[in-house]
């Protein structure tokens, strides 16, 4: 089954559609026209290098290449893990970083070994589209996350410092911090999870059934990725408190206040 | 941590009964020239108190003047800008801090500890690896009963209980732990007349109790305890 191009007009009359909001936050004086046309002309941008980019990757499909552009995409994922929530990025990046690393590669093998069973890892077409739905996914997860529970610490502080005097070692007194924030992560997912199939079709899925594979390929495809990215989210938000906390923390314990932009 | 064989210097005064006398004379926590520098301006200079087993002492000061810091470094979640906080002749460090959070019972008047039903909430203080094997259902009931809670308040949600209310199921968890060195900052402000004074009495009665307290309170301010003043220059 061949696969219909959407033609230059075509595209043209999709950016039309972009009119519409326009002409209504216009009438309503709704401040977001600047940011609508800003945000929509850069992801087109963005896509556009990307597809240039793929097109050249999926053409090399050099193991090496690909991995380097799993790195730029971890780097990217890691960084806006840090930027997003004002937090100190020369202290906590590389363990950020670190745990995008080890939760990507891990369920990435995972994927492609148990589940894909001869995929290869090495293979472009599926290295680059699997490892970025495990990346994107995780980072929501993991920036809400992390976020949390270094705000929630601070807003909370007096029930870490009472924990302490309580007698709790320094991870007995930081549990319900984190269960507070692995429960924000992952809750999203769960409502996507709940509704998935009968209120929208994945991404993966409406790619899959346009370039002609049949549905049951693609929900196969489907309900494996889901597994495999909450499984992701959640060891990535686990191992990413983890190693924030080893820098975050002195040695008595006490959060480096340092680690806040901003107070 | 074994207690020094140096003798307390802390001036406990003519009001110390003889029979005491021999076993009052551990120190347990001493302050050495502290000084606390808060927004680049010296709040605390040169602050020396040591406390003996069995001292009842009362920090008076205005707010802002480090009476809170000061109570705070004896558990180690604050540290002196310049000189020292010792706990049983030892200087308080990394290590010694976590050790003295499991001896000593720190209460301050922010009784945000948590959320959750009031049960699980003390059941989870109880379920620490230090606090596992101490049995504290029995005495419950009585603490309730002596700070005139009724039992219902154990099925309630944390947060919903008032200020007075919080405040007290927070002692009454510290006094379950059975430690006997106590950190009160505040810990009466939100009590009603009667109960401030039951909760003072109770403190101060326990002759072998070790307690640092800052206080508002005319209630803490009586015969036998002794009365610094910090700032209020």
């Amino acid at each position: 089954m061949a696969t219909p191009d959407i033609p230059v007009t075509g595209l043209f009359f999709a950016f039309l559609l972009l009119a519409i909001p326009i002409f209504i936050m216009h009438k309503t004086r709704l401040p977001m026209i600047k940011e609508t046309v800003w945000s929509f002309l850069r992801m087109s941008i963005q896509l556009a290098l990307a597809g240039v980019f793929l097109t050249v990757l999926f053409e090399y499909n050099n193991p090496l290449l690909n991995v380097l552009w799993l790195c730029v995409m971890i780097s990217v994922a890691a960084y806006e893990t840090v930027r997003k929530q004002e937090l100190n990025i020369r202290k906590l990046y590389l363990p950020t970083i670190a745990a995008f690393v080890i939760a990507t590669t891990l369920f990435l093998i995972y994927f492609e070994t148990l589940i894909l069973q001869g995929g290869g890892l090495s293979e472009a077409r599926f290295l680059i589209p699997i490892g970025g739905m495990l990346l994107g996914n995780s980072l929501g997860g993991t920036i809400i996350a992390v976020s949390l529970f270094y705000n929630d610490l601070r807003r909370n502080e007096n029930r870490y410092v009472s924990a302490l005097s309580f007698g709790a070692q320094r991870t007995e007194a930081l549990l319900p911090h984190f269960r507070t924030a692995l429960k924000s992560a992952l809750k999203p997912s769960l409502g996507n999870v709940a509704v998935m199939g009968i209120v929208f079709l994945p991404g993966l899925m409406t790619g899959q059934l346009i370039a002609g594979l049949s549905p049951m390929t693609a929900i196969t495809y489907q309900i494996a990725l889901m597994f495999t990215i909450y499984t992701a989210t959640t060891v990535c938000v686990t191992i990413a408190i983890i190693f924030t906390s080893y820098i975050s923390f002195d040695e008595f314990g006490m959060l480096h206040k340092e680690i806040f932009l901003r107070k | 941590m074994q207690a020094g064989d140096k003798q307390c210097e802390c001036s406990r005064g003519h009001f110390l009964r003889d029979k005491e006398a021999h076993i009052m004379e551990e120190e347990i926590i001493r302050y050495d020239n502290v000084s606390i520098v808060f927004d680049g301006k010296t709040i605390i200079e040169h602050f020396s108190l040591p406390v003996c087993k069995g001292d009842k002492v009362i920090l008076r000061g205005p707010s802002g003047s480090g009476k809170s810091t000061l109570l705070k470094m004896a558990q180690g979640y604050a540290r002196p800008d310049t000189g020292t906080v010792s706990y049983r002749m030892h200087e308080i460090d990394a290590d010694t801090a976590w050790t003295i959070r499991q001896e000593t019972a720190y209460i301050s008047q922010d009784t945000n500890i948590g959320e959750g039903i009031v049960r699980e909430l003390i059941a989870g203080v109880f379920a620490y690896a230090a606090n596992r094997t101490i049995p504290y259902q029995d005495s419950l009931g009585e603490y309730l009963t002596m700070f005139s809670l009724d039992e219902t308040i154990l099925d309630k949600d944390f947060r919903s209980l008032s200020g007075g209310e919080k405040q007290r199921i927070v002692i009454i968890i510290s006094l379950l732990l059975g430690r006997m060195i106590f950190f009160l900052d505040e810990i009466t402000a939100a009590l009603d007349g009667r109960m401030k004074s039951r909760v003072a009495d109770y403190f101060l009665s326990h002759e072998d109790w070790t307690v640092i307290a800052i206080s508002h309170d005319d209630v803490w301010y009586r015969e036998g305890v002794r009365i610094i003043p910090i700032g209020g220059k």
